[in-house]
């Protein structure tokens, strides 16, 4: 298959900086002086059987290099220690966790690409104009607001209308119906995913501005227009397309971005997250539950950026060479 | 009445933080069916405005004014929205470096056929089959078609720009620098092909080029542009054996021989900006046989043999002796 | 975290390799570019804010001097936060302090950025290879969350906040050196300077560092936003000293102390104006400098205001 290399070539740096990221990990909680506190067996309240048991999982007896490739096999099949503060494994927690995350953070990463994608592209059609300036200066006032504020902001503007926190309503029991447990989630999403859509939109904006301008004095976009293709066929046929090219790259640039803002407004609105799991335990100094979230969140953030290869891949023809 | 009929064609364009550029001043030519005219001059003589004006193919910040006649309707007199309906099925052109002129994520294949289903000559499967066949007819193989620009070699490209051109049978094809960035044998082919064309199809041709081996092999008429004006047109053997303005001739004098036996004459010196109205003859700064009334004096093109014009003050000389 | 077309391999590309700058390159680009001009005022405000803040804050930062969650009045502007301090000289010197922080970790930033792309675009093969690839896995591992480890275990602190924001964000500076360095090495006089036995490090600082200046300028000016932007992030998340003021943990403080259901809309408002406000002037100033740099050559094919037609006065052609 043609282009099989770029694939692999991809697929082996993301391999590569996952295990970048578990080392740096290792390195951080193991290896440093000091890292006593954060020292796997050390659960509160644990059983000495317990830490016994701990201590011999992640052989936190023997030497660094020994306890690396341990840790290695540890992840592969999925275990992270125990949390010190839930007393559970992390893994499930985590994963538990980073399902209430990934629906918010879609939303609301989804709306913004939206939201950019049709901003930007009416930006460059109507460049110099007012509503240029308006766009492209809202976007970047947009994008320079702290997510934080953002979030505390519509909390303020929005907190009688909206739920101020949280994923659902606690007085909603399970014997409700399905529907009505998903309205009530998607209801308290709507703020989240609105901070998010806000704080990440206007990158995308300015992008896709500057990528269209761009291809709009590419020679083929002239060509189209000398077949007498009207002007709206021409951008829909020919320019969309190649100025989406570099969107797709900055979008999975920009994913420590996302995740960093995810992170800020779980714990605004308090959303059961995987961002504010990792909020937690920087407070009780959950050092397990650290760990895993980084990693979770590092891994995730790789996987994607290889995803966003692949449609790279897939969209231009020219890669595949 | 002539096929295509120029007449007094001018185009300013309005540069952002600079003076007004008047690119093209008065230029007018005619143009019978099957004829071949070309068009040459040094780089920025305004010889490329002029064929994009032929089709409206001008930036927003430029102006026109004069007609672009073809079968006696003028064609530019309701602007760009106007000019649309003539292109591509009356006039079509091929572009400067056909590598960028092909959309590179659309099949070649594809964007031959786009225009004939747009303009109502061909849908689908019979479209792809017309393209198929123009494909053969600049010679390469209708299979080429599935292929993308960039898997094409740089003649290739070219000669598949030239099948596009022809998708919708136009009347007039403009050329524009259809051989630089080709080998010597490439070029060959492709001259040729156009040649060919021009003969078989009716086709009447319009080849812009700085390259006057070129214009002495396809055209039996040319144009010499100079500063936005043209300074002679002609028989292209008149021009060559019998110029009647120094610039053509030093222009042709210039031309390196194909066996590098007669020595290179350049003509030293630039050509004058065009961003202000200067009195007197263009070239008068580089002239090598200047007379006294040039300086102030605008030459006019006067009749100076049948069928050729050249605006030149020397000339009425010639006349009175 | 890049900001949007500070990647200068984004931005540069198709449009051409940046041009070596002239002389005077800055003063052009303010005259012609308003944006630049705005940008250049906001941040020099806030720098000159942040020199004089201590002795213009009309009231103590340490001691309460209204009562708690004070609304805005004639006497304090924009109203006091929970612990009776008055909000605006809580803002002039946080505003201080965040500056500071951006432009401490801008510095750090740029050190290491300069170092790594020197020595990767000066010695080529292997050490490029290798460093690059280094900035590569920095640039896809998600910056806040491994600042906000390393902040964790290091223990929180500005000075901490600092390095580990610089330690993060020198990949985009690392890159323009390294592109200016390689475009550089080969030229004529670096070649004749070294046969004549130049040194090393007096070839780097003599003949390619005076070539980056302006778009170095553009890409510190842009850092110091992220690194404002990333202060705020972990004073946020309770990773600074709590008692530094900062706009980061007036926020934080913001937050934490209910301000928002006791309806104390001016502890977090204008903070977050001060802070959007030298990002965007950051932001203005950066981005006007890099345009200038890579300008666009081509004119777009296809826009709503299409080319005009001039009447013809005149008579003949040659009347105009």
């Amino acid at each position: 298959m043609r282009g099989a290399d770029y694939v692999i070539k991809r697929g082996f740096f993301a391999l590569v900086t996952v295990f970048v990221a578990i080392t740096i990990n290792f390195f951080l909680f193991r290896v440093l002086p000091g890292t006593a506190v954060t020292d796997l067996s050390r659960v509160p309240h644990a059983s000495p059987q317990l830490k016994h048991a701990l201590t011999v999982e992640f052989g936190l007896d023997k030497p660094k290099w020994e306890q690396y490739l341990i840790y290695l096999k540890n992840l592969l099949h999925g275990n992270m220690g125990i949390s010190f503060a839930y007393q559970q494994p992390v893994s499930h927690l985590l994963i538990q966790d980073l399902k209430n995350t990934l629906p918010m953070v879609t939303v609301g990463t989804v709306a913004a690409i939206a939201v950019g994608v049709v901003t930007g592209v009416l930006s460059a059609w109507r460049r110099g104009s007012v509503p240029d300036h308006v766009s492209t200066n809202a976007a970047i006032f947009a994008y320079a607001f702290p997510t934080q504020w953002l979030g505390l902001m519509l909390l303020i503007i929005f907190a009688g209308t909206l739920p101020a926190g949280g994923m659902s309503n606690p007085f909603l029991f399970g014997a409700e119906p399905f529907w009505q447990h998903l309205a009530d989630v998607g209801q308290h999403m709507i703020l989240p995913a609105a901070t998010l859509m806000l704080t990440a939109y206007g990158s995308y904006t300015l992008v896709v501005r500057s990528s269209m301008l761009e291809t709009l004095g590419e020679d083929y976009v002239l060509t189209a227009r000398a077949k007498g293709l009207p002007p709206r066929r021409v951008v829909r046929r020919h320019a969309f397309r190649n100025a989406l090219l570099p969107v797709v790259t900055l979008v999975a640039l920009d994913l420590g971005y996302i995740v960093g803002g995810a992170l800020l407004i779980e714990v605004i609105f308090s959303w059961p997250g995987i961002g504010l799991a990792m909020y937690d335990a920087i407070g009780q100094r959950d050092y397990p539950m650290l760990q895993g979230g980084f990693l979770i969140l590092t891994v995730a953030v790789i996987v994607l950026n290889f995803a966003a290869d692949l449609l790279y891949f897939r969209l231009d023809p020219r890669i595949r060479e | 009445m002539s096929l295509l009929e120029v007449s007094g064609l001018h185009v300013w364009f309005e540069p952002p933080h600079a003076a007004e550029v008047h690119a093209v001043q008065g230029v007018s030519f005619a143009l019978d069916p099957g004829e071949r005219f070309g068009l040459v001059g040094e780089s920025g003589c305004g010889k490329t405005t002029t064929i994009l004006a032929l089709m409206g193919l001008l930036p927003p910040n430029a102006s026109v004014a004069g007609e672009v006649l073809i079968n006696g309707q003028n064609i530019l007199a309701g602007g760009e929205d106007s000019v649309q309906a003539y292109r591509w099925k009356d006039v079509a052109m091929v572009f400067q470096g056909a590598m960028n002129a092909l959309n590179p994520v659309k099949k070649v294949g594809w964007q031959i056929a786009e225009p004939m289903a747009f303009h109502d000559i061909a849908q689908g499967a019979a479209a792809r089959k017309r393209a198929g066949e123009l494909l053969e007819l600049v010679g390469i193989p209708a299979a080429a078609g599935e292929r993308y620009p960039h898997e094409f070699s740089g003649g290739m490209r070219q000669r598949a720009a030239i099948a596009m051109a022809l998708a919708c049978e136009p009347k007039i094809l403009l050329a524009d620098e259809p051989t630089t960035a080709l080998d010597v044998m490439v070029q060959a082919q492709i001259l040729e092909l156009l040649t060919g064309l021009s003969r078989n199809l009716g086709l009447a041709l319009v080849l812009v080029t700085h390259d006057l081996p070129v214009v002495a092999q396809v055209c039996e008429r040319a144009a010499v542009m100079y500063a936005g004006e043209i300074v002679e047109a002609g028989p292209t053997e008149m021009l060559y054996h019998a110029p009647r303005h120094p610039y053509t001739r030093l222009l042709f004098a210039a031309t390196p021989d194909l066996y590098g036996q007669d020595a290179v004459i350049s003509i030293p010196g630039t050509p004058p900006r065009l961003d202000s109205e200067l009195p007197g003859c263009p070239f008068r700064a580089r002239c090598d046989v200047p007379l006294e009334r040039c300086a102030g004096e605008h030459p006019e093109l006067r009749l100076v043999g049948p069928g050729h014009q050249a605006a030149c003050h020397r000339n009425e000389l010639v006349e009175a002796s | 975290m890049t900001l949007p077309l500070q990647d200068p391999l984004l931005s540069a590309e198709g449009q051409g390799q940046p041009s070596s700058p002239r002389r005077g390159f800055l003063r052009t680009v303010l005259r012609e570019r308003k944006a630049a001009v705005v940008g250049l005022a906001i941040i020099a405000f806030f720098v000159v804010l942040s020199i004089v803040a201590p002795y213009i804050a009309p009231h103590s930062v340490t001691e309460p001097s209204c009562a708690v969650y004070a609304p805005p009045s004639a006497s304090h502007w924009l109203g006091c936060d929970d612990g009776g301090i008055d909000m605006l000289s809580l803002l002039m010197v946080g505003g201080r302090i965040s500056m500071i922080v951006g432009f401490a970790a801008t510095l750090v930033a740029m050190i290491i950025g300069g170092g790594v792309g020197i020595l990767s675009g000066y010695f080529g093969g292997w050490t490029d290879i290798s460093l690059m690839r280094v900035t590569d896995y920095l640039l896809v591992i998600p910056d806040l969350v491994l600042m906000i480890v390393i902040a964790d275990l290091w223990g929180a602190s500005l000075f901490h906040v600092i390095i580990v924001i610089g330690i993060l964000e020198w990949t985009s500076t690392a890159r323009i050196i390294r592109a200016q360095v390689m475009s550089v090495r080969e030229r004529a006089y670096v070649k004749r300077a070294r046969g004549m036995g130049s040194g090393n490090f007096r070839i780097v600082w003599r003949h390619i560092l005076p070539q980056v200046g302006p778009l170095l300028i553009a890409n510190t000016v842009l850092t110091i936003a992220i690194a404002i932007y990333l202060e705020t992030a972990l004073a946020f998340l309770g990773l600074e000293d709590p008692t530094a003021v900062t706009w980061g943990t007036i926020l934080e403080h913001a937050f934490e102390r209910t301000a928002i259901s006791s309806g104390a809309w001016w502890a977090i408002v204008p903070a977050g104006f001060a802070i959007a406000a030298v990002i965007v002037g950051c932001f203005l100033f950066g981005q006007a400098v890099e345009d200038a740099l890579n300008p666009r050559l081509k004119v777009a094919h296809l826009s709503l205001r299409p080319w005009r037609l001039r009447p013809l006065v005149g008579r003949g052609p040659d009347a105009l």
